[in-house]
């Protein structure tokens, strides 16, 4: 089977499961959306040093229900034992880390989207024209959080502090990827000029290729006992 | 005339497997041949699941080499079918789900006929809708056992797979697995069963504090020398 | 019983690797101490406390120089599979995290009569600097959940190597945000005086060899209570 194929496979095999069974998936995007509710009662929305405010915001927002929908993706090949049949078919194992971080990409996309919406409503943000920039950082930095979060997700999952583990293993490596999501995001969501959104945007992509490729060539020394 | 010429398939040197300070396994040796079927005794914590981990290539030894005749370094991936106490199946997807992905995965030619053919063989045919969440333990053996048989593997491993199975199902498992015999497919069985074990193996190895303590050769498996032996050999 | 024990032999290697570092190390420390306090000439507008610096870029320079090792040991344990670079990479987190924790004290000492403030945000020495200490302890967290063994090896090595490839993007990342909102805190006196350079120059070495015999003592004793630990396991195996 080639090798598209077999991510495909791997990616619909996660998607099929985690859409039969939603409840843990709307659970998280309930998250998202209290942590932005919370956020609005903190700082006062009126204020405009919340609206200063405001970028960072929507990326803890993003960030938190993210890294637990990240951690929430080896559930069924840790407490069913599956990763076993996975490793021992005759798949690279790369192969197994590109099928995984395709289903967590679309699925913290999913979780993106959700967030940008609830956070667009809440903190009445005009969606002019360059406002469509947002949506494209969003993608980029969700995919090199999606790289390395399925790396790190991998790791933890044997360990039964991984709800905790995976943020403190996390958050120090994708440092850039914030300072690049929020930058840009600030820069969108003022009214001056659009001239560093594209110097970010090359970051952030520079980060998604780097995080990708690295995560893809470890992956196979995290699999096995 | 007697027995075919048996074909080495594996050959254990020296197996070590160490975490940390701990030796799981030490120095095991031994040698396997195609059509052999081996049941593996020993308390816990002998090794045992550590040692088929090192034959299904799932784990490294830390020292000593793993031989396959012929030589297959990539492919003995796709001859080793898994099975342990774990069911190793997805519980969202319904059992011909599960068979028809880890048929796709592991490359079999036309995995649908093939997951709806073990379907049948199980006796789940009426069942392969139906979320394998939804399934009984019995059923979901059955299903597990399929998926390791999914592309027809040339070595079987179960790691304790009569350990949560009520009588009905070990009689069933046992059925399949003398199935198995005589089919040139080499069986590894962990088993706490003793007679469950003598009475599906050709050949037995008893470990202790990850050491080979003996090894059986043919006709020594008579319940009681074997039992009696084992209890000797074997601290509580 | 295998009674070799290869990992007593690697770590009497190291010690006495070591031994020959140690006499050119306390040459080192002494003559950068008195390079520091004496030598170096006063600095016209930070004053005494300018005498810091030496010392707090030596330990400064050499901790990311530890973080190298780490991604050496990781990658070299990955290839290998044997101990020693294991306990290179965890040896050299140790100190690695020292060295860290040292300059982000030190750093405070120094910031706040110059620049009046105790921790310069956006300043990408000292946000990269922060950065590299949360991966050190999230590296020593990693390795304290994981069982002791090959996968926990294998798992700590991943994460060094990813660390590693990630500190310069976290720097490049910090300098960019910087030029768009430049903070108040300049590097002013970037002229340093011949002597300065010198004093400079021999507290990074000095550190250095620090860094070095740390690292090698480190992993020996790691190696060794190892085998201890093997040694305590088979006594009680033997007892049963």
């Amino acid at each position: 089977m080639s090798s598209l194929k077999t991510i495909g496979l791997l990616a619909g095999k996660d998607l099929r499961i985690e859409y039969r069974s939603p409840q843990a998936f709307l659970t998280t995007l309930f998250f998202g959306l209290l942590i932005l509710i919370v956020f609005n009662f903190a700082f006062d929305p009126g204020n405009p040093a919340t609206l200063d405010a405001a970028p960072g915001i929507l990326w803890v927002s993003l960030l938190f229900p993210g890294i637990i929908q990240l951690n929430r993706s080896f559930r069924a090949e840790r407490e069913e034992g599956t990763i076993h049949a996975l490793v021992l078919a005759p798949v690279e194992s790369g192969l197994l880390f590109l099928g995984k971080f395709l289903a967590n990409w679309v699925l913290l996309l999913l979780v993106d989207l959700f967030v940008l919406i609830a956070f667009v409503f809440f903190y009445n943000v005009r969606l002019t024209s360059r406002f469509f920039w947002l949506p494209l950082v969003v993608i980029l930095a969700s995919i090199a959080v999606s790289a390395v979060g399925t790396l790190f997700a991998s790791m933890v999952s044997s360990v039964s502090a991984r709800e905790v583990l995976l943020p403190i293993l996390l958050f120090p490596i994708i440092v850039p990827v914030v300072i690049a999501a929020v930058s840009a995001s600030r820069e969108i969501m003022s009214t001056g000029e659009l001239q560093y959104v594209l110097s970010w945007i090359k970051l952030l992509t520079g980060c998604d290729i780097v995080f990708t490729v690295g995560s893809f060539m470890v992956f196979e020394y995290v699999l096995g006992e | 005339m007697g027995p075919p010429p048996e074909q080495t398939l594996l050959l254990a040197t020296q197996l070590t497997k160490r975490f940390g300070a701990v030796t799981a396994v030490r120095d095991v040796s031994f040698r396997a041949h195609e059509g052999d079927f081996i049941a593996i005794f020993g308390p816990n914590g002998a090794g045992k699941t550590t040692l088929l981990q090192l034959i299904a290539n799932l784990s490294q030894p830390t020292q000593g080499v793993l031989e396959w005749f012929p030589e297959k370094p990539d492919q003995v991936r796709c001859s080793v079918g898994f099975v342990s106490h774990q069911s190793l199946l997805y519980s969202e997807l319904s059992g011909f789900e599960n068979l028809l992905f880890f048929s796709r995965l592991y490359g079999v030619i036309r995995p649908r006929k093939r997951a709806q053919e073990l379907l049948d063989q199980m006796g789940l045919q009426g069942a392969g809708h139906r979320l394998v969440k939804h399934y009984s333990s019995g059923m979901k053996q059955r299903l597990t056992l399929a998926r390791a048989l999914a592309h027809d593997p040339e070595v079987l491993l179960l790691d304790e797979p009569y350990a949560g199975l009520d009588q009905h199902g070990s009689r069933l498992l046992t059925g399949i697995l003398k199935g198995l015999r005589g089919d040139r497919r080499t069986v590894f069985l962990i088993t706490h069963n003793l007679m469950e074990g003598m009475a599906l193996a050709t050949r037995a190895l008893i470990m202790n504090r990850g050491e080979i303590v003996h090894e059986t050769g043919l006709g020594e498996l008579e319940s009681e020398k074997l039992e009696n032996l084992y209890f000797r050999l074997v601290e509580s | 019983m295998d009674l070799s024990y290869p990992e007593l032999r690697t770590a009497d290697r190291i010690l006495s690797i070591a031994k020959w570092f140690q006499v050119p190390l306390y040459l080192a420390v002494l003559a950068a101490l008195y390079g520091t306090f004496v030598y170096a000439p006063t600095e016209k507008v930070m004053g005494e406390v300018q005498r810091i610096f030496y010392f707090h870029v030596g330990v400064a320079f050499n901790s990311f120089a530890a973080f190298f090792l780490v991604f050496v040991g990781g990658v070299l344990y990955l290839l290998t599979r044997r101990t020693f670079w294991d306990r290179l990479a965890l040896a050299s987190v140790e100190i690695g995290v020292l060295f860290t924790t040292i300059v982000l004290t030190t750093g405070p000492i120094w910031a706040k009569p110059v620049w009046n403030t105790w921790f310069p945000w956006g300043d990408p020495r000292v946000m990269t600097t922060l950065v590299l200490w949360l991966i050190y302890l999230s590296y020593l967290i990693l390795r304290s959940s994981l069982p002791e063994g090959d996968k926990q090896y294998r798992f700590c090595a991943v994460f060094g190597i990813i660390g590693f490839i990630d500190v310069p993007i976290v720097w490049m990342s910090i300098r960019w945000w910087r030029t768009i909102h430049p903070v108040v805190i300049t590097r002013e006196g970037a002229n340093l005086e011949p002597e300065m350079l010198n004093v400079l120059i021999l507290a990074v070495v000095a550190c250095m060899l620090l860094l070095v015999v740390l690292v090698l003592l480190r992993t020996a004793m790691h190696l060794n209570s190892l085998v201890v630990a093997r040694l305590v396991q088979e006594v009680e195996e033997a007892g049963r």
